[in-house]
């Protein structure tokens, strides 16, 4: 436990920013119009407000209470969504099959232990049912290899 | 039309070779991600999404119901055996079930809970049959701030009984809103929050939004923490599942007060099977003889809360069908794909597409016949896929992801768009910010903003409109004691924990 609620005080503070951004992008980009004819402006700009309130809401009465420490994750969230750029990197340039061994084989570095043999097994056994499942199955016009870099 | 010949049509429907197919896989399906602790109903429904886009409407529905009552059913197997809930709605039941197991009852606690979320599923379909047509005949005359409204309802009551701080529910609601505001604005075709990108202007892909808040999030969270345990199969025998004489007579009033208190919270916007469930298992352990019993293995215990989860997880199609305003962030993903067939679900749908609505609903009692078929002599495969160790397991949740949403339509922005979502979802974890919320109101933010404008277009911007309708101010009314009510009640008890 932490003397103050840390973790709600970041969550509000994160929160307001975040709606006061949105309440400046939509008044500096977008018309706002009137109530009665609304400009494509207003109803966001409402909403960043909302936030920046809710974000107060959440802060304040933070400040005077115990809280749980934050807990972060570095490694899994690092290794998943690398995977997952991974995938969304190769898949134009390489076409499916590569692109599913890097997202396999990159995130299951997430686990910090890498178990070769088993590896190379789930990788062939993913790469063959995606093709069954997408390229079989359901006969979508994916290309499984398309080397174009 | 009268409700036989209804019943006739969407058996014709239901009956035909690929829905039935389509529905088996989803039944099947379903039930396989709900075993699996760590993939949830939503991340279950957000990866089999993509394939549904490739059917017609109303098969892509009997699919993706399928796999949504399917994982109700499944769930109650890792809860049971592992003390894991396979999805959050059957979290009470390994309350009892676990105890039940390790009395050396899993046997009979699997067979029970089948055949109580049956019982349960049943009543839920019989009153969807009553109630949703004569709901949509009421709404017929509702019109845009009726509808502001009922979304305002909604929205408001699924943050505020999402665990956690109300304030946070909300906060996610607004930023749902927000985030349904992307793309084109409707009224004057001004690109909003786009950046440039093309891509954006239809709108961010519910796909890629549901897949990364839910499947990716979830992954980053499980990865090192689900852990696999022994299971005893002598429990599992068909012998050691045939239940006492005694047991039956125990099951019988927790099953239909259980499915009685599910189809109510079913309707509710914002209680889902999870919710329901816990109702149903404090419900009875109020009433029961002998309270001290709960916990250590009585079957009231998994008989009332899976009767609840199965019969609210068809009741919650009432208001999504009926009014075309989904109550939960799964049933705003049935809407998204019934949208993204160009099918607006509303109180016309029943007369406009008869086949879609009582096929679907037909469709209902033969998934369920299926899983009462299906799961008795198949729980001893569920439990063997129990064992598959979770690194090998996620890497395949991740491929099935990233593959779903490219396919969707062959856009790898939708995957970095999927990737975004995904550190989004990890963050808002890491704050206790629930997502469901966000889901819904991502998905009733377009539809919300419409009917907010058409209504001050109607008034000539007069904002009185809004207590003058008596539907309207009711609905507004129980919406505002509803939010004062719980931040009221959640600032005193924080004080008092403090």
């Amino acid at each position: 436990m932490q003397s103050r609620d840390y973790r709600d005080i970041l969550a509000g503070l994160l929160l307001g920013i975040a709606g006061l951004a949105v309440t400046i992008y939509a008044w500096n980009s977008y018309e706002m119009g009137t109530i009665r004819r609304m400009g494509p402006g207003m109803y966001p700009f409402g909403l960043g407000l909302l936030m920046v309130l809710l974000g107060v809401i959440i802060a304040v009465p933070a400040w005077s209470r115990s809280g749980p420490p934050i807990e972060v994750r570095i490694y899994s969230p690092l290794f998943v969504l690398a995977g997952v750029a991974a995938f969304a990197y190769v898949i134009p340039h390489a076409g499916l099959i590569p692109a599913v061994v890097a997202v396999v084989a990159i995130s299951s570095l997430a686990e910090l232990k890498v178990h070769p043999v088993s590896l190379i097994l789930l990788i062939a056994g993913l790469c063959l049912l995606a093709y069954l499942i997408f390229g079989f199955a359901l006969g979508l016009p994916i290309r499984m290899f398309d080397w174009s870099f | 039309m009268d409700i036989f010949s209804n019943i006739v049509l969407g058996l014709e429907t239901a009956l035909s070779l690929t829905n039935l197919a389509y529905c088996f896989l989803g039944v099947l399906l379903g039930t396989l991600l709900g075993v699996i602790p760590g993939i949830g109903v939503l991340t279950a429904i957000s990866i089999l999404f993509p394939i549904s886009f490739h059917l017609d409407p109303t098969t892509a529905l009997i699919l993706l119901a399928g796999i949504w009552y399917g994982t109700t059913y499944g769930g109650s197997t890792a809860s049971i055996l592992l003390n894991l809930p396979g999805t959050p709605a059957n979290a009470v039941t390994a309350i009892d079930g676990y105890p039940m197991a390790r009395q050396g009852r899993a046997g009979v606690a699997l067979f029970m809970t089948t055949v109580a979320s049956f019982f349960g599923g049943s009543v839920g379909i019989i009153l969807l049959m009553l109630f949703a047509p004569t709901i949509a005949g009421f709404a017929l005359s509702f019109r845009s701030p009726e509808y502001f409204a009922l979304m305002v309802m909604g929205l408001v009551a699924a943050s505020m009984v999402s665990t956690g701080a109300p304030a946070k529910g909300l906060a996610m609601v607004v930023v749902g809103l927000v985030f349904g505001t992307v793309g084109m604005d409707m009224y004057t075709g001004v690109n909003r929050f786009t950046f440039g990108h093309y891509e954006l202007s239809d709108g961010i892909s519910l796909v890629a939004l549901a897949m990364g808040i839910f499947g990716i999030a979830e992954v980053i969270t499980s990865v090192r923490r689900v852990n696999v345990k022994e299971i005893d199969p002598a429990t599992l025998t068909f012998k050691a599942m045939k239940p006492t004489k005694e047991e039956w007579r125990a099951s019988w009033g927790p099953m239909l007060r259980g499915s009685g208190i599910g189809s109510f919270f079913g309707t509710l916007p914002g209680t889902g099977p999870s919710v329901a469930a816990f109702i149903a298992y404090a419900f009875e352990k109020r009433i029961a003889k002998d309270p001290s019993r709960f916990g250590n293995g009585a079957i009231e215990g998994i008989m009332a809360p899976e009767a609840s989860n199965n019969a609210s997880d068809q009741t919650a199609f009432i208001p999504t069908l009926a009014l075309g305003i989904p109550g939960s962030a799964s049933m705003a993903i049935m809407l998204g794909a019934l949208l993204i067939h160009g099918i607006v679900p509303g109180p016309n749908l029943m007369a406009e597409q008869p086949s879609l609505f009582w096929g679907l609903i037909m469709s209902f009692w033969i998934g369920n016949l299926l899983l009462l078929v299906l799961n008795i002599p198949l729980i001893g495969i569920w439990v063997r896929l129990l064992t598959i160790p979770y690194h090998l397991l996620f890497p395949a949740v991740l491929m099935f992801v990233c593959v779903g949403t490219y396919t969707v339509s062959n856009s790898a922005f939708d995957v970095w768009v999927v990737l975004f979502f995904g550190a989004l979802g990890y963050v808002m974890r890491i704050f206790d910010f629930p997502a469901p919320p966000l889901l819904l109101a991502f998905v009733l933010g377009p539809m919300l903003e419409e009917n907010f404008r058409r209504t001050l277009l109607l008034s000539r911007g007069d904002l009185s409109i809004f207590v003058t309708r008596p539907i309207t101010a009711v609905i507004l009314a129980v919406t505002l004691v509803l939010l004062v009510w719980t931040l009221v009640s959640n600032a005193r008890n924080r004080r008092k924990a403090a």
